[in-house]
């Protein structure tokens, strides 16, 4: 019983904050304040897609943003240079962020804890430089098109902040929280919270520990490919800083500050966190200080996230209302 | 005569310079009880990592019920009928003890968890995070999670180390229980002799890596 009325808290609180986001835009239509609730939405979807694999998995990723590059640079590309429609476009792109998250989950699946991290620095900061194009590849011209300045997404209606927009992204966060959260209930999303737990009792509890480790980062990277597209339908343009550390840094430091695993967490932790920066204005280079501080306090004070704190709270309470019954 | 349920030939398992088990050669019969006794560092906890899977050998046969297992992994001998327990369990700390149990009972519902729960007499702390258990509960845990893959062949390394009196008679009990009603075989590596007399039919004396004696209760 104790469990069903927290649920229904829980519900009863995200209802609430759905029914504020949904009537906010009538009280007004500030344009800058639009494009940043509306970006927080990706943005939080994307944080909650690090969190299947980062969180409910125990993986620590640090490429997710590959992932959510290589859907705005297909969509882009795809758009712009073979013409295909977005909706055909979009789920090309998030076929191959899927394909991508494959591919670095098997070179993953055999390592474990800091070894993930490094594997996945290394593999995401390759793909950025290349994608930069002014390391390896291009000499003093550069790429045509990428790095810094992006490439187009071909899109049949105008890019940028509008009350359409709002409510898309609205949706979408909607629809990738739901399946987000169908997935971590879900006998897949046990055996994910398994391996986070103990990879050597789940090898003796019968789990091929490689193969959902792999599936971690096929759906983790879907559902970031998912938050690309709905991003470059959103802003018209694929750059290199969608393939950036610093994105995927910014999803484990959200993750962290909201509480891994819990997909909500990270979510909320996500929207609050981008929407206080960029609503306040601050620039990227203070922003990553910020990210980095919040990130220190957090795993010193509260090493299980706002959602681990909101929970030892409600334990703490349920305890007490117990001896006091008794 | 009946064919064994697990049978080592000749394995061989060495760490750098340091032979840990020199040609051990075992089989076990459906439903025999059999301990494994020998001196700190006689390879005990070597052999049965390797019979599990945790190790590869570096020579030699393992067969389960006459297939050939030697380089199957530990959760593949799980799926067929081999459960193991750890010394040290490691238990996922933020799952429940039902879904601790889910994890290995693929495709049980949740009622049949819960009535291995109450055979293990972890029904009222179903709900209760793993992480809270206690070293009794965590044993019986494991004990659970074993059973749960209907075993055929249990090794049992050290399961009644660090209990109390009582949790060692319920677990005892339970183990003659599987062994007598769903004739699971097992290989008990204890860390009281007593214990060893008392639920095994033949004992196995490991000393240096090798089988050096064996005999029956």
């Amino acid at each position: 019983m104790g469990k069903n009325h927290t649920l229904g808290k829980t519900t009863g609180a995200l209802a609430a904050a759905a029914g504020v986001l949904l009537f906010l835009p009538l009280a007004g239509q500030n344009p800058f304040l639009l494009d940043v609730l509306t970006t927080g939405f990706l943005l939080s979807a994307f944080a909650g897609s690090w969190d299947i694999v980062g969180g409910v998995a125990g993986q620590l990723s640090l490429c997710h943003a590959l992932f959510f590059g290589t859907a705005t640079y297909a969509c882009a590309l795809l758009t712009t240079l073979l013409h295909w429609p977005i909706p055909l476009a979009g789920a090309a792109a998030v076929l191959l962020s899927g394909i991508g998250g494959a591919a670095v989950g098997a070179l993953a699946a055999p390592l474990r804890g800091p070894f993930v991290a490094v594997l996945t620095l290394a593999i995401g900061e390759a793909v950025h430089e290349l994608v930069q194009g002014n390391v390896f590849l291009a000499g003093p011209e550069g790429y045509a098109w990428g790095g810094e300045g992006g490439i187009p997404v071909t899109l049949p209606w105008d890019a940028g902040s509008s009350l359409a927009a709002y409510y898309a992204a609205l949706v979408f966060l909607a629809a990738a929280v739901w399946t987000m959260l169908l997935i971590r209930r879900s006998r897949q999303g046990l055996i994910l919270r398994a391996l986070e737990g103990s990879e050597l009792t789940a090898r003796a509890s019968g789990v091929d520990v490689a193969k959902h480790k792999r599936r971690a980062f096929t759906i983790a990277a879907l559902l970031a490919g998912s938050a690309g597209v709905a991003y470059a339908a959103h802003v018209g343009r694929a750059t290199s800083a969608d393939f950036s550390l610093e994105l995927s840094f910014q999803a484990a430091t959200f993750a962290a500050v909201g509480g891994r695993g819990s997909i909500l967490g990270p979510v909320i932790g996500a929207f609050c966190l981008h929407v206080l920066f960029q609503g306040l204005d601050v620039p990227p280079g203070t922003r990553i200080l910020f990210y980095s501080l919040a990130l220190m306090l957090i795993l010193r004070f509260f090493p299980a996230g706002a959602a681990g704190a909101v929970q030892r709270l409600r334990d703490r309470r349920g305890r007490s209302k117990g001896r006091a019954e008794r | 005569m009946t064919a064994p349920v697990l049978e080592a030939h000749r394995i061989r398992k060495s760490f750098g310079g340091t032979l840990a088990l020199d040609d051990v050669t075992l089989s076990i019969a459906p439903g025999e009880a059999v301990g494994l006794f020998g001196p700190n560092g006689s390879g005990k906890t070597t052999l049965v990592n390797v019979l599990s899977g945790l190790y590869a050998p570096d020579a030699g046969t393992l067969r389960f019920e006459g297939r050939e297992i030697t380089r199957a992994s530990m959760d593949a001998r799980y799926r067929i009928g081999i459960a193991r327990t750890f010394q040290i369990p490691q238990p996922y700390p933020a799952l429940t003890v039902r879904d601790a149990v889910l994890v290995a009972r693929s495709g049980s519902g949740g009622e049949a968890v819960e009535a291995l729960l109450a055979r293990v007499g972890l029904f009222e702390q179903r709900h209760m995070p793993c992480a809270r258990l206690s070293q009794g509960c965590l044993r019986r845990l494991e004990f659970a999670r074993a059973l749960a893959c209907r075993p055929k062949m249990m090794i049992l390394d050290e399961v009644f180390s660090a209990l109390s009196a009582a949790d060692e008679e319920d677990l005892a009990a339970l183990l003659r229980s599987a062994n007598r009603d769903e004739g699971a075989a097992f290989l008990l590596v204890p860390q009281n002799p007593p214990l060893l007399k008392s639920a095994c039919r033949r004992i196995l004396y490991l000393d240096e890596g090798r089988i050096v004696r064996e005999r029956m209760v």
